[in-house]
């Protein structure tokens, strides 16, 4: 011992330190992380997503010799922030990326020729895609260049996600409800009236915050944040109405809807009965199957309801797009790769099997996979049901602000909630009580519907680009 | 003759060759981009790529940003509650665990410290957890004493945001500056506390008169590093609301609006705005504080 320190004087625990340091560092030195020799990489946020490709890319390497591709799964949230790091660096960008239909329009910044994407229209137009894929779902990654006019799709769709209503079948069958008398809102937000149970059972799970749910019934109505020349419009007739509608549903003494947030919680809100309903994208059939799977045979879908009688009975909730960046050396490859993993009708139905996910393309929805009767869905076809309401979703049209735009709204939505709460009518209420405080809930709701835009308008007037 | 050369030149450059590790670390990770952020302030951009001159637009639109005024006001409401809650408890703690009455001071120490070893984004998802509306242990134990509903939604009612960061962080901090204080403690001449014993003086002015004037340079460091640090304060909002402001705001701090807009808007000049005016922000509240300290008395 005394030899150690006479050699190293600073004590045992240093030396330990100091020798796990170097061979730390050593190992690292001698065992580099090896570069992709890929000639595409792919970057997908989304886990069913990325198992999907990587049983679909081994066809295409064999149908292309030579050719590698890497499909890589980056987190949903970094995706979006790695891209961007990686766009303005020209440091480490993927041939082709996956990006989630909220972030998409925040690519769209600055002048269109210095965009991370190449523009996809002419390859598009040349294939006829523009018909045969559902034309909504392009708005959301196209890009409107204020300054000539001119319109760039930057983003080849993967999905519509039409909206249903899934419901727990066997707790509408004992309180004798039928599905057929749910034609509009206004059924169901009777029928909700009658089934809520406050604290214990609510009818649908509309948060009291901007989200899913909001969303939909706004595009629903043919509102959004933005119109397809890039204006903001989240303060329009439209969106006060949706507002007007939506914050009764989730606050004051008669709401119906409660949001128990995702995950376990909202598994066990299914499970327990504490949901009755609840906005059901195509995607979202799928998490309930793997995650709430004791309900199997006591859901069902059925179309949302209408705004107004013979109205949309289907809106649309969440998107992805699949990119090709402008770094990409070979564009011709890599747009081979994206119709072979979202053009090839065998491989989408193949793959709806899996994720539940109806594609953009029109062709694959004749496929007998979409078509087949779904067990934990009460025997429903629930790829038909969804290809029947696909062709009516409304589009989704961005904006660079996008994201700015979304929290200015779920900020509106709580604002608003938590003012009806607090200042909404009664039950109780006189008739001229009630009709002073509903209108002054209106000039509320349009108020703050006008702060919130107003500000987005604001920040999008400093755009010099 | 070499050797002597030799010598001259080692005396000539030597000071410099031993700076120079730190001040070119220092130039490039400090100075550069602080002269850098700067001229960027001038700028307004998308990514570095894109810039257009705007002169001091981006300070005029600062000063109207209703935004940026919020992300203010929550953030000072943040260290109020830092300086004038968490420091108390700290030092509370401290006072507790340096009595020789208490068993197992240093388990207790070691526990009250060990939530700051944790990690903000462990604590950031534990106390997610604990905040969820039905479910969450917070919730589960309010709802059973009668004190709140068991969906009260936390992180999602805008009232309720800033007192459950308030409380993460209490629970995260509290050990750590509980650690100075007791170092603190430890150092006061106990022959102090005889003589005001001898002198009659009772706990209270014991404490008031003999430990507080010994552990001022210990509490003055301790409140401007706690203020800087809360003005800084980005990780445990950002990961608990899920990378949103939280409902009308009300988790939206300082950094983490610079975040948002140089990182997720890429607007660059205005995020160094907004940077500048938080370090002299923090720099005036700092000297203010060490003045009403009386740090430069010279008594």
């Amino acid at each position: 011992m005394d030899r150690l320190g006479d050699w190293f004087p600073f004590g045992k625990a240093p030396l330990i330190i100091l020798l796990l340091t170097v061979f730390a560092a050593g190992w690292l030195a001698l065992h580099p992380v090896g570069r992709t020799e890929a000639d595409l990489r792919l970057w997908t946020f989304a886990d069913i997503h990325y198992y999907a490709y990587l049983k679909a890319v081994p066809s295409f390497e064999a149908a292309h010799p030579g050719t590698t591709v890497d499909v890589q799964f980056v987190h949903a949230t970094a995706v979006t922030s790695r891209l961007r790091a990686a766009f303005w660096n020209d440091l480490d960008v993927p041939e082709m990326v996956e990006v989630e239909i909220s972030s998409a329009g925040s690519f769209f910044r600055g002048p269109a020729e210095e965009v991370g994407f190449i523009d996809l229209t002419p390859r598009l137009q040349a294939e006829g895609l523009l018909d045969r894929m559902v034309k909504a779902r392009f708005a959301p990654y196209t890009y409107h260049d204020r300054r000539t006019g001119r319109d760039y799709i930057f983003g080849l769709p993967h999905d519509v996600h039409p909206v249903c209503l899934a419901y727990r079948r066997d707790i509408f069958e004992a309180e004798g409800v039928r599905v057929e008398d749910i034609q509009t809102w206004d059924d169901f937000v009777r029928i909700g009236r009658r089934l809520t149970i406050p604290d214990k059972r609510y009818m649908a799970d509309f948060s009291d915050k901007a989200g899913g749910g909001f969303e939909a019934a706004l595009y629903q109505r043919d509102g959004g944040y933005f119109d397809s020349g890039g204006n903001c419009i989240m303060d329009d007739p439209t969106a006060i109405e949706t507002l007007l509608w939506y914050v009764p549903l989730v606050a004051g003494p008669e709401r119906i809807a409660d949001d128990p947030g995702w995950g376990q919680a909202w598994s066990k809100a299914i499970e327990d009965g504490y949901l009755i309903t609840w906005t059901c994208p195509d995607w979202r059939s799928k998490s309930a199957e793997t995650q709430v799977p004791r309900m199997a045979g006591k859901m069902a879908l059925m179309p949302l309801p209408a705004v107004r009688p013979g109205g949309r009975r289907t809106s649309s909730w969440g998107g992805t797009m699949l990119g090709i960046t402008q770094k990409c050396r070979d564009q011709d490859l890599a747009w081979q790769l994206a119709r072979h993993l979202y053009l090839d009708p065998k491989e989408l139905a193949a793959r709806f099997r899996e994720l539940n996910i109806l594609p953009a393309l029109k062709d694959a929805w004749t496929h007998e996979a979409i078509n087949e009767p779904r067990p934990y869905w009460s025997g429903q076809r629930i790829g038909t049901l969804y290809a029947q309401l696909a062709e009516d979703v409304p589009p989704q049209y961005t904006s660079p602000y996008i994201e700015f735009a979304k929290s200015k709204m779920a900020d509106v939505v709580s604002a608003v909630a938590a003012w009806y709460d607090a200042n909404g009518p009664r039950p109780d209420d006189a008739p001229d009580v009630a009709a002073r405080k509903r209108a002054e809930f209106e000039r509320v709701a349009a108020a703050r519907l006008r702060e919130g835009a107003d500000e987005v308008r604001r920040l999008m007037r400093r755009n010099p680009f | 003759m070499i050797g002597q050369r030799l010598f001259r030149w080692q005396h000539r450059y030597a000071p410099y060759l031993f700076t120079a590790p730190f001040v070119v670390t220092f130039a490039v990770f400090a100075l550069y981009p602080m002269v850098k952020s700067l001229v960027l302030a001038l700028f307004i951009t998308s990514g570095p790529k894109s810039q257009v001159f705007v002169g001091l637009e981006n300070f005029a639109f600062l000063f109207t940003d209703p935004s940026f005024f919020k992300a203010v006001q929550n953030t000072a409401i943040f260290t109020f509650f830092s300086v004038f809650l968490q420091l108390p408890v700290s030092l509370g703690l401290a006072i507790l665990l340096n009595s020789k009455l208490v068993r197992l001071r240093n388990l207790f120490r070691f526990g009250f410290f060990s939530p700051y070893l944790m990690g903000q984004v462990f604590v950031a998802v534990l106390f997610s957890v604990i905040f969820a509306p039905r479910l969450g242990l917070l919730n589960q134990v309010l709802s059973r004493m009668a004190l709140a509903a068991s969906n009260t939604d936390w992180l999602g009612t805008a009232g309720l945001v800033m007192p459950a960061l308030v409380l993460t962080s209490l629970w995260m901090y509290a050990g750590f500056n509980m650690v100075y204080f007791l170092a603190a403690l430890q150092a006061v001449d106990r022959d102090l506390y005889d003589a005001a014993a001898v002198d009659g003086a009772n706990a209270f002015q014991r404490f008031w008169h003999v430990t507080m004037p010994s552990i001022k340079p210990v509490a003055v460091f301790v409140v401007v590093l706690s203020t800087i640090g809360s003005f800084q304060l980005f990780e445990l909002p950002y990961l608990m609301l899920q990378n949103t402001s939280g409902p009308e705001q009300a988790g939206l701090t300082v950094v983490m609006y610079l975040y948002q807009k140089g990182f997720e808007s890429g607007d660059l000049g205005y995020a160094s705005v907004v940077g500048w005016t938080l370090a002299l922000g923090v720099l005036v509240i700092s000297l203010v504080q060490m003045r009403l300290a009386g740090t430069w008395r010279k008594d």
